[in-house]
């Protein structure tokens, strides 16, 4: 998109840019041709005014040289020559004006074969004057032609000034067309940069645009992305949070545990009787350190053994079940207390001690899970041998 | 659900940012309860024994104090007695692994403490008896 918006600007810039050339083109193409009309028109009334000068001298020569033939007075003959003279100059002039321009070069040449004769009569007529042969000048005068010969020259500075003025008629024209060319091409170029900047502007404006709603899209995806990011990282924050909790309420809880079951065993250990831990099988799941003293037996050897691997009770001569009955198991059975029950424990050396055996169910919700035993000694001391 | 009840209990931390003393001899629990309080928002010290307790009290005086019964250097219910001497009016908790009867505790220890915890109690629950206390 934006190669091609760049590339729009450019073909704009390039149309301008050649409507610019082209009206500097015309532009300068039209002062140069103004430069030369000026030139041209200028050139052309010098010609009119040179001839106009021609007409006025020869006048004034004629004048004065009639003047001279009555009067015989050198400043008219002076004043006769001196216009004469300027006639002739104006006439070169004249001839060099328009040399470069072939029919009016031809009206002069022919005008100036009619002012040629024309001052050669009056220098013949002054000179004739001047030598006192006032026949020779009354001779002159009547056969001068002069009216016709003036008239000629007259109409011949008239045709020359009528055809410049027409020249310069149409060279006035062509300067209109011109101006009004050049004013054309310079207002239609206005028009048509005006236009072509008027494309780049909607352009540049279409394209900022474009460029605002992607930057607003973007920036509300970015705001929708911070907003996740900061809800994912508050998640993360809380879960965290509860983990950590969660961590701290279990190390919390272990040690609770562990502590309490650090005091039961202190408890227990800390009683002087012997106390035996039972399984609901009557085997020894635990003994305190009294029994090890009393015994000498390694708890190893203790441990999920018959509790009769220590134990037996002493059954009375009188019991109707003798020895066959085991009041321990059956109290067990029956989640009652035992207390009281006289037995001997053997320890590692086979000894024989007497103590008086108590047993009491240990109940979990109401279900015998075990039972607890505890013997004390009937009397301090080692016992007899059974 | 007791980690959550912590969680929500600890998000509401306190600006005022109350100083708590942890008398205990055993690591494991000064370090579980300064962090569950760090995390509330207060201030811990934390101190192994009576005599780092007292020292502590008169250095910088706490607005709470819990206190194991049992340290190595000294009675729980002495060294409190002790503390009270120095800070009359600092409320205390006693947290105790020794299994007392709570209605014997209630009875026995009312006038020497604010309020008795066994460490069986959960965390959530310490954390709320803190926050009672100290408003």
């Amino acid at each position: 998109m934006k190669d091609k918006v760049i590339h729009r600007l450019l073909f704009f810039f390039l149309g301008i840019a050649m409507v610019l050339l082209a009206v500097a083109f015309q532009a300068v193409r039209n002062i140069n041709r103004s430069v030369a009309t000026s030139d041209w028109v200028n050139h052309t009334h010098s010609v009119i005014l040179e001839a106009e000068a021609l007409r006025t001298e020869l006048y004034v020569g004629d004048a004065m040289m009639r003047t001279y033939a009555q009067s015989g007075d050198a400043r008219d003959l002076a004043a006769c020559r001196e216009a004469l003279a300027n006639a002739l100059d104006h006439l070169d002039i004249d001839k060099a004006l328009t040399r470069h321009e072939p029919a009016q070069h031809d009206q002069i040449i022919q005008i100036e074969s009619l002012v040629s004769p024309r001052v050669e009569f009056a220098q013949a007529l002054l000179k004739a004057r001047q030598s006192g042969d006032t026949e020779k000048v009354r001779t002159l005068l009547n056969t001068d032609a002069g009216s016709t010969a003036s008239h000629d020259i007259q109409r011949g500075i008239d045709t020359l000034k009528d055809e410049e003025l027409t020249l310069l008629t149409e060279r006035d024209t062509a300067s209109y067309l011109q101006a009004q060319t050049t004013r054309w091409t310079v207002w239609t170029g206005v028009v048509l940069d005006g236009l072509l900047l008027g494309g780049v502007a909607w352009l540049i404006r279409d394209d900022l645009s474009a460029r605002r709603r992607v930057a607003a899209a973007l920036q509300e995806a970015n705001d929708q992305l911070e907003t996740r990011v900061r809800e994912r990282t508050a998640e993360l924050v809380a879960a965290n949070a509860q983990l950590s909790s969660e961590n701290l309420e279990r190390q919390w809880a272990n040690q609770a545990l562990e502590h309490q079951l650090r005091y039961n065993h202190l408890i227990v250990d800390s009683i002087t009787d012997l106390v035996l831990i039972l399984t609901k099988a009557l085997n020894i799941s635990r003994v305190n350190p009294a029994v090890i003293h009393l015994t000498g037996l390694d708890p190893t050897a203790l441990i999920n053994q018959p509790l009769t691997r220590i134990l037996r009770l002493v059954t009375p001569p009188d019991d109707p079940g003798g020895p066959m009955r085991d009041p321990l198991a059956q109290a067990l059975r029956d989640g009652r207390d035992l207390r009281g029950q006289a037995g001997v424990v053997e320890d590692k050396r086979g000894r024989q001690i007497p103590v008086h055996v108590s047993m009491f169910p240990l109940r979990d919700r109401d279900k015998i899970v075990g039972g607890v035993v505890t013997l004390q000694l009937v009397t301090p001391g080692i016992g007899t041998k059974a | 659900m007791p980690a959550n009840s912590v969680n929500q209990i600890a998000a509401k931390k306190t600006t005022m940012n109350k100083h708590i003393l942890i008398i205990d001899d055993e690591a494991s629990i000064r370090d579980i309860l300064g962090q569950l309080l760090t995390i509330s928002g207060y201030r811990i010290t934390a101190v192994a024994s009576a005599a780092a307790a007292i020292e502590s009290v008169r250095q910088d005086p706490p607005d709470l104090i819990i206190s194991d019964l049992q340290l190595e250097d000294a009675d729980g219910l002495e060294m409190i007695a002790r503390l009270k001497v120095i800070l009359p009016n600092v409320p205390v908790i006693l947290l105790t692994g020794v299994l007392f009867d709570q209605e014997v505790v209630s009875d026995v220890l009312k006038t020497k403490v604010a309020c008795y915890l066994a460490k069986t109690s959960s965390l959530t629950q310490i954390l709320e008896s803190v926050r009672r206390l100290l408003g």
